[in-house]
Order: C-alpha cells, then structure tokens, then sequence
C-alpha cells in the first residue's frame, strides 16, 4: 500500500506537537509495511535529531519538498499577517490570505506531484494541506482522507473564526472519503460547527513515545534552593492555549503560597498581552518568560517542575501532559482538550474555573504522594498509548476505504 | 430442612464536599454541599429515599404484614440513621415500625462505617458502643450478631466479638477460604469457642445485587421463580442460605425498571411454599445449628471486588496516605475532648471517602467510577485532605486553648498561694466562735464535702 501523505511540518523542526504526531503516525505505518511518500511544503531537515532517527525506514519513506512559505499554526505569526482591526476586547483581528495564498500554491504543487507519483490513497494532514488534498485527488481519482489536528474554532477559542480558513474546512471536510480527528472532543466541534455528518469521521487519538528520556540536571536551581515551587506552562501564547486563564489563577495561588513560581515556556500573538496581565496583576515577581524551550532545554525544564498546566481553552489532542509524565511531572489539564479523553491520571478542570484551577495547583504542590502517584500510574497508562496503536487503526481505515471503492 | 436467612446493610456517608485549599482555616463544615450534583448529602438521601427507602420498606412492611414466617436483618451505619433524622425522618419511622415487628434483627457495626478495626481497636470499640447505644435509642434492641464494614473480616475481630459477647459474626463465604467446603452451613473461627460465623452465599448474594438487571448474563431477566428453585435445589445439602446485599440493592443499584420490587414482593411466598422452608433472623440460625467445622482467615477478607480484600479501600499509594493521616491525629484529636472536633474527624473515617480514591480501572474499577461523586480519584484525595488539613488546624488551635487555660489555672493558682504566704500569721485574727454554732458549721461543711465529692465522681464516671 501507498499513500501520498500531505503535511507541513516535520521533526526536527520546532514548530510543536504536529509534526510530531506525523512522524509517529509514519513512522508505525512504514513499520506496517505502508509506503509513504511525505510531501512537505518547503525545504527543511527532516533527520538529524537523535530522538527521532528516522534512518532504517528511509527507503520507504521518500520526503518531498514543495517551494512554498507555508508556515504552520499562522495565527500564531501575527507578523507575517496583517491586523484588520480589533475585537470589542481590543485583540487583533488578524486575517490570513496570504496564508491561504500559500495553500492554494501548495495545492496547485500538488496537483503535479499527484500526476508524477503512484500511490493508493491520500492522506492530507490539517487545513494548510486539505487543498493540496482535494487537488491531489481531482488529479489521480484516488480517495482522500483528511486528518484533523486543529480547527479554525480551536484557534480562534470559538471568538473571530477566519471566515477563509472555516471554508478550506468546508470544502475539505465535504471532498474528503474520510475525515479523522484526534479525539471525540473535536469530532464533536466538526460535526456541530462544519455539519459534517457524524459517520464520516474517525477518531484516532494521538498516541506516545514511551521511551524513557535521558535525565539531566534540574534547571533553575537558585529557585530550588529556596524552597521555590516551580509551575510550568509550555506552547504558544495565543488566544487558543489560555494562558490568560492560567495567569488569573496564578494570582490566586500567590495569595496563598508565595514561594510558587511559574515558568512559562513559548512564545506567540498573546505573549505582550500576557507580559502586561502579569505585571497588572503584580505577579512579576512570580512569573518567569522562560522563551520558547526545545529539546534539551525544554526536557530539563519538564524534569524541574512540580506542575505541569496545560490551561486550553479548546485543544484538539494536547501532547504537553503526555510528554511531562515521561519525564516524571504530574499535570493539570483543561477539561476542554482531547488528552483529557485518554489520560486519567493527571488533575482536570474546566479552562474558565479559576478558582478550582487555582485550588488544583495548590493541591498539586501540597500533596506530593498524589504526584507521585500520578507519575507511577499516569506512566503505566502512557504503555498503552503508543503510535503503534494509532497506525494499526489507521491502517485498517485505510484498507476499508479502499475495499469499499474497489468493491 | 432449609432457612434462608436475608440480611441488608443500609448505609449513606457524609460526602466531604470539593473543600478548597482556601477553605482550611476558614470553613469548618466540610459536609454541607448544597450543588445539583452528588456531593449534596441531602439531595442524596432524599433521592435513595424516594428511589429505594420508601418503596421498599412498604413492601417489606406488607410481607411482614401478609407472611408471618418473613423474617430478615438490617444493618444501619450511624450516618445513615443521622441523615434520615435529619433529611428524612419518615423513613427513619418506617425502619422503627418494621423493627417493632420482632421479626426484624437489627445487627451490631460501627457507627461510622469505618475500618478502625485494622487501624485502631480502642477507637473501634468507642465507635461500636456508640453505635449499640444509638441502636437501642431509636430501636429499642440490642444487637447481638456483629458485621463489620464492607463485611470486613479477620480471625481476631470474630476473636474481640466473642470476648465481647456476641454470639455471631458474618462474612463474606470466599473459596480462597472455604476451599471445597459450603458457605450454606456455621463455621467456628480459630481460638474461639463460642461465636459462630455465617457465610455469605455469593452466588446466589450477588445474582440478585449485582447481576439481576444485566441484560447480558444468561440468566436475565431472573424470575423469582426460577431463584426459588435455586435456594430450593439446596435442600438436602445446606442448612442455611445467607443472603447477604446492600439494602439499596432494591430501587437504586437495580432500578425499579428491572422488576426488582416485584422480585422482592413474591419471593417469600415462593420461598415458603415448600413446607421445609423457612426464614431465620442471624440470631435464629446461629441458636438453629452447630458449627461444621473451623474457617481461619488470617488476613483481611472483605464482600468487594473480585479480590476479596482491602484493595478497593487501601490499594494505592493516596489512600494509604489518607487513612494513614486519618489515624495518626488519634491521641491529639482525643485530647481536645471537644464533641464537634472529634464527630468530624470520625466522619472522616467513614471507608466511602477511600473507596473513591481507588485507581483500579479493572473491571471492578467501572463499579468505583459508579458509585464516586467524584470526577476522579484524585478530586476525592484532594478535597479530603485539604478538609483533614483544616481540622488538624482546630485541632491544633484547640490544644493549644487548653494549654493556655491550663498555665492560666496553674499561674492563678500560684498567685493566690503567693498572697496567702505575703499575709503573715501574725496578723491573722483568731475567730472565736461559739461551740454550738462551730459545731453547726462543721457538720454543714463537711456535708458539702462528700456532695462535692460524689459530684465528682459521677463526672469521672462519665
């Protein structure tokens, strides 16, 4: 079997969990026997990182480069948008054709590529790709699946959804044979808000690397040594990650204890707004901008905290709580993501409940047995979360679709 | 002949509500939810009631009415008796009318449902004289036949029942046990002489408490009937059938949907329709039959699970932790002698606030998620151990109160020795009092004397 596979980011690039679920997805499926040809919208390295050799599945896997300037989560690039004007809460309107410029360029690219290769089916990776997707199946006749990892409703948190990209959506989800999410959570919001018919979706819920990461020593130690509890947020500072939720219960939590420190770890449209909130609400004391952390870097810091938040205001998977139980840190997650379908052994909330938020964390850092706990089990749970599981049943999904359009 | 012999444990707990770490230290009420949602104790009680409580005892009123050889047993955890008084006393003298019946056996238990037994035996014992004497109030009996929470059971509780005069105790009739041996006949406990134990039959227990409205087992939808051929085809081969269930059993595990109440309603007459079938209160039957043989169980054997033990209660690290915590502020929570201090910290016993800790996502572990208010284990540690958090604070601030009033009494004490010592003996002034009236006085303050001293001692008697 051969699928031609659409994405447009790919480890070692630091743009995020995407990319990394489409190197774990691929790299099962090749395990499977599945032939990949990855098409990428531009240059980039696609090996060269240790934790993702990619090396002895290299002769089924053939990456392709399109000239393009897509740029993955484009929200989040404010600076290659143009603001059109603002919202009655004073956020940016921010409008993307340029982007969806790109897309439709990716998807003539596309086209072409369709017509030199041979491959069984299409398997086109979120709405920068769904256009290279229908493109590549008006070109070859073969069947399309989309997979979901995000919305314009989950960039957006429901609030100025991008006209533009809500169509590519449409379109998309309306050519497409098969359309897959990465939990029920947004399988939910594409059949409410897209109207796509409920039987048509699939949910394949990301899974896991559960290889025991390298230990290094904790960062931060001056603040250790003083008996300092460390809080961690870490992704992109927009709208979508609610940030701002996790800054209001941060002042909450001082109140109470004020030897926390919260680290936040990204970088994004929102980061001044929040840069702002903490020095309103006199948290600069409290709060450090750590930049955005990769690999080494980041690992040390999953490894110093106490507490990992991930406060999203709709989060489509989440990989964040994932990652931060492989390297031993307990997480509190909004109950508006799709990890919170699959892990039981993290803390849960609402995103907008500041207060239980807030009571959470305290929790967290006064009871270390329960984060203990939460680690030893949540760890065990992880075991059962692998990529392999995700590639099997996407694998199967494959073969029905092509059974069924053969039969 | 055969007797069959039905037992049901009526129990609610007092769910702590999601008490907040910016609740310690400033609310001490760690019960009182007043939300739409399960932690609400009231809305609870009254939901069971309306559910269960209520239909049921009618009917059971009406078979004790209509069929002079029903006979069964209850067991009520203090909590539960304290919520029907407060949120459903209809219910409470429903209960009382059945029991006035004589043919109701009310069973000994500890007031809060609690595991003290493996944790603290003196405070074990303080909560079962509690609850024998609440029983005897509301009830007008007294329980001779013990069971313990969650039928928890072990070679030395059945030892400290015997030495406490009980004459029977109950368990759950596990094959780890039993071995080849029937759970349908009394059994002796190692080191004991006295005190019987009766078995819990499981299969036929839980054909009725768990099984009968799942439409998935073979033997849906079970008739009553058809389960009185299943006692009845024990004749010959058992003495007694100790069906042994949660009295929510009927209306709020199996809903009244599954003919549940209707089961209920003709299985006695069924029962009894064969001549050399009866029905034996617990009492009865350990007065009915001798013991077949010993039964060791040295480790804790409970009805839960598929384990038997302790596991749903005490199997990952945050439950050991909680009911670590629990038990270790014994001496200090004791020796505030403060009534409302030491009732919460006993509320805070009760085995449900563990059970909804537990992490087994087994099989089993769908049957925790049923029955927690909770949304997870961990919400269920965290508002527990921040409620324990505040009350080890009043503890605290108690003792340390008693403290103060104690140097305040020593050092008034001090003073007044102190002045009494500055007043020189020279300047007190002999007083010469006539003989009949020093005689008077004397007689009249010695006698306030001895009434001051029997006063005493009646308080050190309390």
């Amino acid at each position: 079997m051969k699928v031609l596979t659409f994405g447009w980011d790919f480890p070692p690039s630091r743009n995020g969990g995407l990319g990394v679920a489409c190197y774990g997805l691929t790299r099962e499926l090749t395990q499977n026997g599945v032939e990949v040809i990855f098409v990428l919208p531009r240059r980039q390295d696609v090996v060269g990182n240790a934790r993702f050799v990619f090396a002895d599945q290299a002769r089924n896997v053939s990456v392709r480069e399109v000239s393009s300037f897509l740029q993955p989560y484009h929200q989040a690039e404010s600076q290659v948008h143009y603001i059109e004007s603002f919202d009655a809460d004073g956020r940016p309107i921010i409008k993307s054709r340029t982007i969806i410029e790109e897309a439709h360029r990716f998807a003539h690219q596309a086209s072409l590529i369709a017509q030199e290769e041979t491959f069984d089916i299409i398997h086109a990776h979120d709405w920068t790709s769904y256009l290279a997707g229908i493109a590549a199946k008006r070109a070859s006749g073969k069947p399309l699946i989309l997979h979901v990892h995000a919305t314009s409703y989950d960039q957006a948190a429901s609030q100025n959804v991008d006209p533009g990209i809500f169509k590519i959506e449409c379109e998309g989800f309306a050519a497409a044979d098969k359309v897959v999410t990465v939990s029920q959570f947004t399988k939910n919001i594409i059949v409410e808000k897209h109207g796509v018919p409920a039987d048509k979706v699939e949910v394949v819920h990301n899974g896991c690397d559960t290889t025991e990461p390298v230990r290094y020593e904790p960062s931060l130690s001056a603040l250790r040594s003083q008996n300092k509890k460390i809080v961690l947020y870490h992704g992109r500072i927009t709208i979508q990650k609610g940030v701002d939720y996790f800054i209001k219960a941060a002042r909450r939590v001082i109140d109470v204890d004020p030897d926390v420190v919260f680290v936040i770890s990204g970088w994004g449209d929102m980061t001044n707004q929040i840069i702002n909130q903490v020095g309103e609400m006199g948290l600069s004391k409290h709060v450090i901008f750590a930049g955005a952390l990769w690999e080494e870097e980041r690992d040390r810091m999953y490894q110093t905290a106490d507490l990992v938040v991930m406060p999203s205001v709709s989060e489509p998977f989440g990989l964040v709580p994932l990652e931060a139980m492989q390297h031993g840190t307990p997480s509190l997650i909004s109950r508006q993501s799709g990890a919170a379908e699959v892990l039981t052994h993290v803390l849960k909330v609402d995103f907008w409940d500041i207060d239980q938020m807030a009571n959470k964390i305290l929790s967290a850092l006064r009871y270390p047995v329960m984060r203990q706990q939460m680690v030893n089990e949540g760890k065990r749970e992880l075991q059962k979360m692998s990529w392999h599981d995700a590639a099997t049943k996407m694998f199967k999904l494959y073969r029905n679709l092509l059974q069924y359009l053969t039969s | 002949m055969l007797s069959v012999c039905p037992y049901f444990h009526v129990h609610q707990p007092y769910r702590i509500k999601q008490y907040r770490v910016f609740d310690i230290g400033n609310d001490n009420e760690y019960f009182n939810d007043s939300s739409e949602t399960d932690l609400n104790n009231r809305r609870i009680v009254e939901k069971v009631a309306n559910k269960s409580y209520r239909p049921t005892n009618k009917i059971l009123q009406e078979l004790l009415d209509n069929h002079p050889g029903f006979k069964f047993a209850l067991s009520f955890s203090g909590t539960v008796l304290d919520q029907f008084e407060a949120y459903a006393p209809d219910v409470l003298e429903s209960f009382q009318k059945l029991i006035a019946s004589g043919r109701v056996e009310v069973l000994a238990d500890t007031y809060h449902h609690s595991l003290a037994f493996f944790y603290s035996v003196p405070e074990f014992e303080r909560q079962v004289l509690k609850h024998k004497k609440r029983i005897q109030e509301l009830f007008g009996v007294t329980p001779r036949v013990f069971r313990n929470t969650e039928l928890s059971y072990r070679n030395d509780l059945a030892k400290w029942c015997e030495d406490n005069g009980y004459i029977g105790i109950m368990a759950e009739g596990w094959d780890k046990y039993l071995g080849w041996r029937s759970p349908n006949f009394l059994y002796q406990p190692p080191g004991c002489n006295k005190i019987k134990v009766l078995l819990k039959n499981y299969k036929l227990s839980d054909d009725v408490a768990f099984r009968f409205g799942n439409q998935g087992w073979e033997s849906w939808p079970l008739s009553a009937e058809t389960y009185t051929d299943w006692i009845h085809s024990h004749h010959g081969g058992a003495e007694t059938i100790n069906l042994f269930m949660d009295y929510e059993t009927f209306g709020e595990h199996q809903w009244e949907d599954t003919g549940i109440f209707n089961f209920l309603r003709t299985l006695p007459h069924l029962l009894t329709a064969r001549a050399d079938t009866t029905f034996r209160t617990p009492t009865e039957t350990v007065q009915s039959y001798n013991t077949v043989g010993e039964i060791d169980v040295p480790d804790i054997l409970t009805w839960a699970d598929t384990d038997r033990d302790l596991t749903a209660w005490t199997g990952n690290d945050i439950q050991r932790d909680a009911i670590k915590a629990i038990y270790d502020m014994e001496p200090k929570v004791l020796q505030t002698k403060n009534k409302d201090l030491i009732e919460n910290w006993r509320k805070l016993q009760t085995s449900d606030h563990f059970y909804y800790m537990c992490t087994k996502w087994s099989e089993d572990g769908d049957v925790h998620a049923y029955f927690s208010p909770y949304q997870s284990p961990y919400d269920a540690y965290i508002a527990f151990m921040n409620a324990l958090s505040d009350l080890q604070l009043r503890v605290s601030h108690s003792l340390t109160e008693r403290e103060a009033r104690a140097k305040e009494r020593a050092l008034k004490k001090e003073k007044l020795a102190a002045t009494l010592e500055e007043v020189s003996p020279a300047t007190v002034v002999p007083i010469t009092v006539e003989p009949t009236l020093h005689a008077l006085l004397s007689t009249w303050v010695s006698g306030l004397k001895k009434r001051f001293r029997s006063l005493l001692d009646f308080f050190h008697k309390k």
